[in-house]
């Protein structure tokens, strides 16, 4: 299921995709929308960095999925 | 601390300067007589950069005093080269490609010079290895350099093959 | 070797500055004395982490032979800089801190004195009030939610991320049949040039500094300095004709160019500031540290599916280049191999330690070491033969890294048959002895510009002499890497001339053109393509004068070779380019012929315009008591394209040698409390000439069409596989896997002891 990222607009192939395209790119409007989620960045990041499987970027994408209906 | 007078010879003119008597030979060198060819790349005697001649035996300049050397001949790099003609050890360096950077060279080439004096026939390549242990070079991997002294050493730059 | 189709390319020849460097005549920084100069000195943190609550230093300056004293705070605009222009945020050091202290060794205040000596003498007189603060020295304690904060800004401490990814990394592991994952560390490495940090700062009352410093890019320090003095760019000259080493080490603004620019400024004296070499091993920079975790998908037959990397750099306390190492072991890691699907997830962390950066292999080695040992246990895990497993999944020709780079030339495949038959031609070897090999390939020269530069990433002017002689200005910075030389074999290649008749002039911002300088391999290219361009445009210029001058039908060519400017259709029918010169100038006036050029990278993908490949052989013996090694020998299957300079290239591939087995094996830098336990000569450990192994070169014949002639990098690569080689023949000789640079050998002792007694019980 492709999605839209809800800051730079850009379509990525699934959710978890676009989790980790919004850490990758990582500047402040992407940095920004965790903190209006509630989430912090940097501790997401670093626990997706030293813990094994994708539990950050799963979590992003559940928030990334609830975004999509306020984007189209 | 009161100077002493220090006579020497340089490169084969004579000096008298005045130095304070903690003064090293290779800052009497540079500082007083001014010849800036001999380098220095460390405060422990390690590198070599500062290897000069004194009465035909490689030394590091920062290993002993000044007024150690009072009354002796100390060669340097520029002393080498005779009436604008280089020394064999330089053309092989310049054969060969036996420096990069050029700050170690200068001791490198003392180093040899002295060694080469010594050991006209080395009798292996790991002989004059050794001989250039106590010279640092961080460009070259040091072969280079082996290639020259072996050259020299096996006569390609005797006068006659010339 | 086929003939050489070239008259000055590809020929033995002296370096161009070889005459001065064996004479003694070469200035360096080192040497530069100028009138009324004046002798700076440094006073350095004592403490890893800390506020500066006061500097006094009114008793220093009351020491007879003292001139000033300057602080970050009252002396500087306390402009936080980097060589990162582009992103503010990594603009972070001000090199004269002016609040805090982030590392051991960090410059707190300076002195200017009529000697070292006094200047020296003066430090201790200066008192400062610190409030020490909690530190930390290990990235991995450093993103700890309870670590000490060395960055406002920077929550938990991480300076830089960087991804590079393409394809479906989870279904690529899917469809692999054997995955593989392990840890790395990787140590520190001192760049260790043989000149120390240096720069004789000379700023006059009418505004303009002149600067002599030992630096590996004129331009970068020009505009670095003009950024933090306030001052404007062109009333800065830097000059630069003798630099003794850089490495990756010296293209950041440094200590010694700093504070000898701001005494300078402040007393309108010229001020000498040279590190020693202990500052220059607490103070200056070093090889990025990292822990590198890697895990690989492999099918089999040993067809590469994915591979994963997550990378933790120990950043120390400044960004500098560290950033650009982070993105380039990524990239790098994936080298020289096609994987379906690639994710790098790379984290540069601040440390209270050295600041970490770039050095030769810029970030390569150290993935290297990691990948290129994972591939040979992998190899070994499914019983495959390991040059076959890495010819069947290496780069080719025309192959696209995807979403980061073509490959337009590579001679991977010719360099694994090579080392194989040399492989096979040691035959089986003694005991405690084996063969390990490493693949590489590496850049020539970054495409990237968060410099900001407003130039031209590479430019020559080509300026043709009445009697024939010319003048090669540059803006290539010769450290030793023999660029000058390279240079004017090009030029005179391009032009038809001989070498003697090339002059090159660079190290000098007023009379040179801007050039990035040399890091990244890129002054063959970068500069050569410049270069070659500027002389084919001299040279049109006089080939119309001849075509007038000798009446051919306008049908013919004309070219120059080696001084005979000649109808390419009756070579014996021209005349000498000496003569055509004094005939062309006339024909302007009296002008002299002047011929420009450029290079700036466009639609090069992501990382660099063209990439060299090498394969790596290494014969190593290692002592079962001590584990000491004895490398053998060293064979290299190298593909850079057409060879330009001959003995400086063999001289580039040695020296690379002898950095990387450095790197790999002899210079261990340890880190305790944020002190480096080892600063001196003694204590870390280079190799010297006794240890240096006999290197055979095997060239690869390709073509680079990026490249000036087809050339490409040559001489920083190889700093790339010799780590991981080591590993290898570790490896094969005793079983053990190595995962820890460099290998020290009382970690092969103690590993091979432990192995052997398990294997007893």
């Amino acid at each position: 299921m492709s999605v839209i990222c809800p800051v730079c607009k850009k379509v990525k192939k699934n959710p978890v995709d676009c989790a980790r395209h919004m850490f990758g790119t990582g500047d402040k409007p992407h940095r920004a929308w965790f903190e209006t989620q509630g989430l912090s960045f940097i501790d997401l990041l670093l626990d997706q960095a030293t813990q094994p499987g994708n539990k950050s970027y799963e979590l992003v994408g559940g928030y990334v999925e609830k975004a999509q209906k306020d984007l189209t | 601390m009161e100077k002493k007078l220090l006579r020497f010879t340089v490169n084969e003119a004579p000096y008298e300067i005045y130095v304070n008597p903690k003064t090293l030979l290779v800052e009497a060198i540079r500082d007083h007589v001014g010849l800036t060819g001999t380098k220095r790349g460390c405060e422990t005697v390690s590198c070599g950069a500062c290897t000069v001649m004194v009465d035909g035996m490689a030394v590091k300049g920062c290993s002993v005093l000044a007024m150690q050397v009072d009354g002796m001949k100390i060669t340097t790099v520029e002393g080498l080269e005779k009436n604008g003609k280089l020394d064999p050890i330089q053309t092989a360096f310049l054969d060969e490609g036996a420096f990069q950077c050029g700050f170690c060279t200068s001791g490198m080439l003392m180093s040899a010079k002295a060694f080469l004096d010594e050991t006209p026939k080395p009798k292996d390549e790991m002989e004059i290895r050794r001989a250039m242990e106590g010279n640092l070079c961080r460009c070259t991997g040091y072969n280079a350099i082996i290639r020259a002294i072996d050259a020299v050493a096996k006569g390609n730059y005797r006068e006659d093959k010339q | 070797m086929s003939e050489n189709k070239y008259s000055v390319l590809n020929t033995r020849v002296h370096n161009v500055d070889g005459h001065a460097k064996v004479t003694g005549r070469a200035t360096y920084t080192f040497d530069v004395t100028l009138p009324g100069m004046l002798y700076g000195k440094i006073l350095r943190s004592p403490h890893p982490h800390a506020k500066i609550l006061k500097i006094d230093y009114s008793e220093a300056l009351k020491f007879p032979g003292v001139i000033a004293v300057v602080t970050g705070k009252e002396d500087t605009l306390g402009v936080k800089q980097g060589i990162w222009r582009r992103y503010k945020d990594l603009c972070d050091e001000a090199i004269l801190t002016v609040d805090k202290v982030r590392y051991i060794g960090e410059p707190v205040a300076a002195v200017a004195a009529v000697s070292e000596e006094i200047a020296e003498q003066a430090l201790d007189l200066i008192n400062v009030d610190y409030e020490v603060l909690p530190f930390v020295d290990d990235p991995m304690e450093a993103i700890k939610k309870d670590a000490p904060l060395i960055h406002e800004g920077f929550e938990r401490n991480v300076n830089v991320t960087r991804q590079i990814s393409w394809g479906d990394v989870e279904e690529a592991f899917e469809e692999a049949e054997y995955v593989r994952e392990d840890w790395f560390k990787l140590g520190g490495q001192h760049h260790m040039c043989m000149e120390t940090r240096a720069a004789v700062a000379n700023y006059t009352p009418d505004g303009k500094l002149t600067i002599y410093t030992s630096t590996q890019s004129a331009y970068y320090h020009q505009a670095l300095l003009a950024g933090v003095l306030g001052l404007r760019e062109g009333n800065i000259r830097v000059l630069a004709p003798y630099v003794g080493g850089g490495f990756g080490g010296k293209f950041e603004l440094d200590g010694a160019q700093f504070c000898a620019s701001v005494l300078s400024m402040k007393c309108c004296k010229p001020v000498k500031v040279v590190f020693s070499r202990e500052e220059d091993f607490i103070a200056s920079k070093r090889r990025t540290p990292m822990y590198y975790y890697v895990r690989t998908g492999v099918k089999k037959d040993g067809t590469f599916c994915a591979r994963e990397a997550k990378v933790f750099t120990n950043g120390g306390a400044y960004t500098g280049m560290g950033a650009t190492a982070l993105y380039l072991t990524g990239f790098f890691h994936s080298f020289p191999y096609r994987w379906k699907a690639y994710r790098y997830d790379g984290y540069r962390v601040y440390t209270n330690s050295l600041p970490s950066t770039s050095m030769r292999g810029f970030g390569a080695p150290q993935a290297m070491f990691c990948s290129e040992q994972q591939i040979e246990w992998i190899a070994n895990d499914l019983g495959l033969d390991p040059i076959e497993m890495r010819r069947k999944n290496g780069h080719y020709e025309g192959y696209e890294v995807p979403g980061q780079a073509t490959i337009a030339s590579c001679g991977l495949d010719q360099a694994l048959t090579a080392i194989q038959k040399w492989k096979t031609s040691k035959g089986k070897l003694p005991k405690n002895r084996a063969i390990g090999i490493s693949a590489a390939g590496f850049m020539s020269g970054g495409i990237f510009n968060w410099f900001d530069s407003p130039y031209s990433f590479s430019s020559a002017v080509v300026t043709i002499n009445h009697d024939g002689t010319v003048e090669l200005h540059v803006g290539a910075q010769e450290i030793g890497q023999g660029s000058s030389t390279t240079l004017a074999m090009i030029c005179a290649e391009a032009l038809g001339v001989k070498l003697e008749d090339i002059k090159v002039h660079m190290g000098d911002t007023d009379h040179s053109p801007a050039d990035l300088g040399a890091w990244g391999s890129r002054q063959t290219l970068m500069a050569g393509n410049a270069t070659k361009m500027a002389a084919e445009d001299a040279k049109k210029q006089l080939l119309e004068f001849a075509n007038a001058k000798l009446g051919f039908n306008i049908i013919y060519d004309l070219d120059i070779k080696q001084g005979w400017v000649y109808n390419v259709a009756r070579p014996e029918r021209g005349m000498s380019y000496y003569d055509l010169c004094k005939e062309a100038l006339r024909g302007k006036e009296g002008q002299r012929i002047i011929g420009r050029g450029f290079y700036t990278p466009r639609r090069k993908g992501m990382i660099s315009p063209a990439y060299s490949y090498m394969v790596q052989g290494l014969d190593v013996e290692i002592d079962p008591e001590t584990g000491y090694l004895k490398i053998h020998e060293s064979v290299t299957a190298h593909d850079c394209g057409q060879p330009i300079n001959t003995l400086g290239l063999i001289g580039q591939l040695e020296g690379a040698a002898s950095m990387a087995i450095g790197f790999g094996y002899y210079e261990y830098l340890p880190v305790e409390d944020g002190k480096i336990m080892n600063p001196n000569l003694v204590d870390y450990k280079l190799i010297r000439a006794p240890e240096m192994p006999s290197c055979q070169v095997i060239e690869i014949d390709t073509y680079e069409p990026e490249g000036p002639y087809g050339a490409k990098e040559a001489g920083e690569g190889l700093t790339n596989p010799h780590a991981a080689a080591l590993g290898n023949a570790i490896f094969y000789a005793t079983g053990l896997q190595m995962k820890e640079a460099p290998i020290r050998a009382e970690a092969i002792a103690k590993a091979w002891k432990e192995k052997n007694e398990k294997a007893k019980k």
